[in-house]
């Protein structure tokens, strides 16, 4: 009875033992290495997964989308998963375009993450997950993502710019409000089971995404799709070296149509150029020749140096000063301001200048806005180059009078062209419209009175006569307005110092209807290849500018402010008249 | 011995035992309710995973059809559709035109919506243009 009762207490005490060890065992993994296996739980099972932050869109003022994104999937593997490399990678092959053998390698991994292939379409993604249910295979997983797509192509490219491989901003307005555009991505914690599905009980902290802002500009698509039109015309027939052409609300400086040669499709920005990407009405800078008379002539007249009935002795077209001579292509001699600008004098304009002191004049410069940055929210803005007094030579006064010397931007020359168009007034151009819905719109910001309203309304007067019969520029007239305008013929600068003959950057620069302006302008053509006798602001950027307004005008419905009906034709008629 | 062995006789505790049988049973139906609800939960987790990816889906094969559309629809497509001669432009004279609300597209919600014959708001916009 003894014996058995130890047996007895021996066995209690052996199974009191295991329980403890068990017991013990059990607190060890439990209590004590808790954090522990709880971490390596989480490694194998817990997941942050990222939810991606649309970004917004970018619309013209009207609402035409000019950049949407176009869902997309990544093809992500967890090798870990994974049990039959071969025949996931020819169940997978035919949705990813892909060979046998190289997903076969890719899968035959441990690695919990491998990214298999980066854009496939949506819906043959979703193919592929329904074919592998239904084979019964585990192993991949989808990743949300989206690709940029510009539907207009090459239209408007300068100023929209473009998105790397990561979505990131990298020229233009997605470079320069990459911010607003992005958003910003939100994360899930999730847990997934064996097979790789989520355990969606087991959601853990959750945030969800701030999708990008929709930006919209102040483009006009319909204005736009006008200016490239004319644009790509005239550079197919003269082949410039370059082109450039903006249209713009005086009033308001809203650039409503902006155009830059050559150009570039965004869709495939890396099989372009370097010089295809350039947006040259803000990162170009060029002698802008007699378009800058209209600084001088304002400065005088605003100054009082001279008034409307001064008249200019203009040396017959030759003046020799500081051992150069200066010429007119229109020989005269006495002329008032209005003639100066109408037959663009440079003597007239060269003698205005020297009128003025240095610093004064110099003043006027800078306050139409050259020489800095007008602050358009565009990537690689210069600000041009406009040596103060310290630094000019004997010449250089004289020579800015007519646009040497100095070099400006197609923006900063369109914003001077306005601020004479509305009375005097610099203004900012303005680009954004607003950045989201329900965001209150830019309001329209004026830089700073630049000359006295009456000086802007002499000068606009003075401009139409340029768009005169005996003007410089007749062929930009457009039938039934009265338009104001002035032309520019600049000989291009040699990098070896002087000029290159017979290689010009014209020019026109105007507005109308000149009364109650509507548009300003600006055309440039640089180093068109057609002879120098050919080559001027007035035959080759006016038809450019009269045919862009033109349709303008009828496309925004600007009402005519006159009956007259000279069809272009008639204008060439007369102009061919001796 | 008779007395005896009626008083070693044990009496089954009636009372007890149905008590213990029915604590047992509802500690029972309790786990297996548990498990069950448990069973439930994850059932509708993966239901629930499953119409988040049939949503995901629809939203996604929406706004590839409407970056289709767009496409299709911008300029640049039309122009270049216009210049290989599978579309072409009619002169329309303007007594012939009917002014229409403009069909405002790129709305947030995503929606086209089609022009209207709204010729009060149509002459407002142009009035306003």
């Amino acid at each position: 009875m003894k014996g058995i009762t130890g047996r007895i207490g021996v066995i209690c005490a052996l199974l009191v033992l295991i329980f403890t060890a068990f017991a013990w065992r059990l607190i060890y993994l439990q209590v004590l290495q808790h954090d522990y296996f709880s971490k390596l739980a989480a490694e194998k099972h817990e997941s942050r997964k990222v939810i991606p932050a649309k970004r917004g869109r970018i619309l013209d003022r009207n609402g035409e989308e000019l950049a949407v994104n176009f869902p997309v999937r990544t093809i992500t593997a967890d090798g870990t998963h994974i049990q039959d490399p071969a025949a996931l990678a020819l169940l997978a092959a035919p949705y990813l375009d892909m060979k046998v053998e190289d997903l076969k390698a890719k899968f035959s991994t441990k690695r919990p993450y491998v990214v298999i292939k980066k854009g496939v379409a949506e819906e043959k993604a979703q193919a592929m997950v329904r074919a592998m249910d239904k084979a019964r295979l585990h192993g991949l997983s989808l990743e949300e993502g989206a690709i940029r797509s510009y539907p207009n192509g090459e239209m408007l490219c300068h100023v929209l710019g473009f998105v790397d491989a990561s979505g990131h901003g990298i020229d233009g307005i997605e470079k320069s409000l990459d911010e607003e555009l992005a958003g910003q991505d939100g994360f899930r914690w999730i847990e997934h089971d064996r097979k790789g599905l989520e355990v969606v009980t087991y959601r853990g902290q959750e945030q969800l995404p701030e999708q990008g802002a929709d930006v919209r500009l102040t483009i006009d698509m319909g204005l736009q799709a006008i200016v490239e039109d004319e644009l790509e015309k005239k550079c197919r027939e003269v082949h410039p070296a370059g082109a450039a052409a903006i249209f713009a609300d005086p009033n308001t400086g809203e650039i409503l149509a902006m155009a830059s040669r050559p150009d570039f499709d965004p869709n495939k920005f890396n099989e372009s150029q370097a010089e295809q990407r350039r947006n040259r009405v803000v990162t170009d800078m060029y002698e802008p020749g007699s378009v800058f008379k209209i600084v001088v002539a304002s400065a005088a007249l605003n100054e009082g140096i001279v008034n409307e009935r001064t008249r200019i002795y203009c040396e017959d077209g030759l003046f020799h000063y500081g051992g150069k001579t200066i010429k007119d292509h229109h020989k005269a001699g006495e002329m008032n301001l209005g003639e100066i600008l109408q037959y663009s004098s440079n003597i007239g304009s060269a003698k205005m200048s020297l009128m003025m002191k240095d610093q004064v004049y110099y003043d006027y410069v800078r306050a139409f806005g050259f020489g800095e940055k007008s602050g358009i929210p565009l990537q690689g803005e210069i600000s041009g180059m406009v040596n103060p007094p310290r630094r000019w030579d004997g010449l250089t006064k004289t020579r800015m009078a007519f646009g040497q010397s100095v070099a400006v931007t197609p923006i900063q020359m369109i914003m001077a062209m306005a601020s004479v168009a509305n009375g005097g007034v610099l203004m900012k151009p303005r680009l954004i419209l607003n950045r989201g819905e329900g965001s209150v719109a830019e309001p329209a910001t004026s830089v700073r009175q630049v000359v006295k309203p009456e000086t802007a309304k002499f000068i606009a007067a003075a401009l139409q006569k340029v768009v005169s019969m005996q003007g410089t520029a007749p062929q930009a007239q457009i039938p039934g307005f009265n338009v104001a305008g002035k032309t520019g013929t600049a000989q291009k600068i040699s990098p070896r110092g002087g000029y290159m003959e017979g290689r010009y950057t014209v020019s026109f620069a105007g507005f109308f209807p000149s009364d109650h302006p509507r548009l300003v302008g600006l055309v440039i053509v640089d180093d068109a290849k057609i002879g120098s006798e050919a080559n001027y602001g007035g035959l080759v950027a006016a038809p450019v500018f009269r045919e862009i307004g033109e349709r303008a005008a009828s496309y925004l419905g600007i009402a005519r402010e006159n009956s007259a009906t000279t069809t272009i034709a008639q204008l060439s008629e007369k102009a061919d008249t001796p | 011995m008779k007395g005896n062995r009626r008083r070693a006789t044990n009496a089954i505790e009636v009372h007890f035992l149905t008590r213990t049988i029915f604590f047992g049973f509802l500690i029972g139906f309790a786990a297996l309710f548990f498990v069950y609800i448990k069973n439930q939960q994850h059932s509708v987790g993966n239901e629930s995973r499953q119409v988040e990816a049939e949503l995901h889906e629809y939203t996604a094969r929406n706004e590839a059809l409407m970056a289709n559309i767009t496409k299709m629809t911008s300029r640049g497509y039309l122009q270049r559709k216009l210049d290989e001669g599978y579309i072409r432009l009619s002169a329309v004279r303007d007594s012939s035109l009917e002014s229409t609300n403009p069909a405002v597209i790129a709305q947030p919600d995503g929606l086209l919506r089609t022009a209207s014959r709204d010729t009060a708001e149509a002459s407002r916009r142009v009035l306003s243009r």
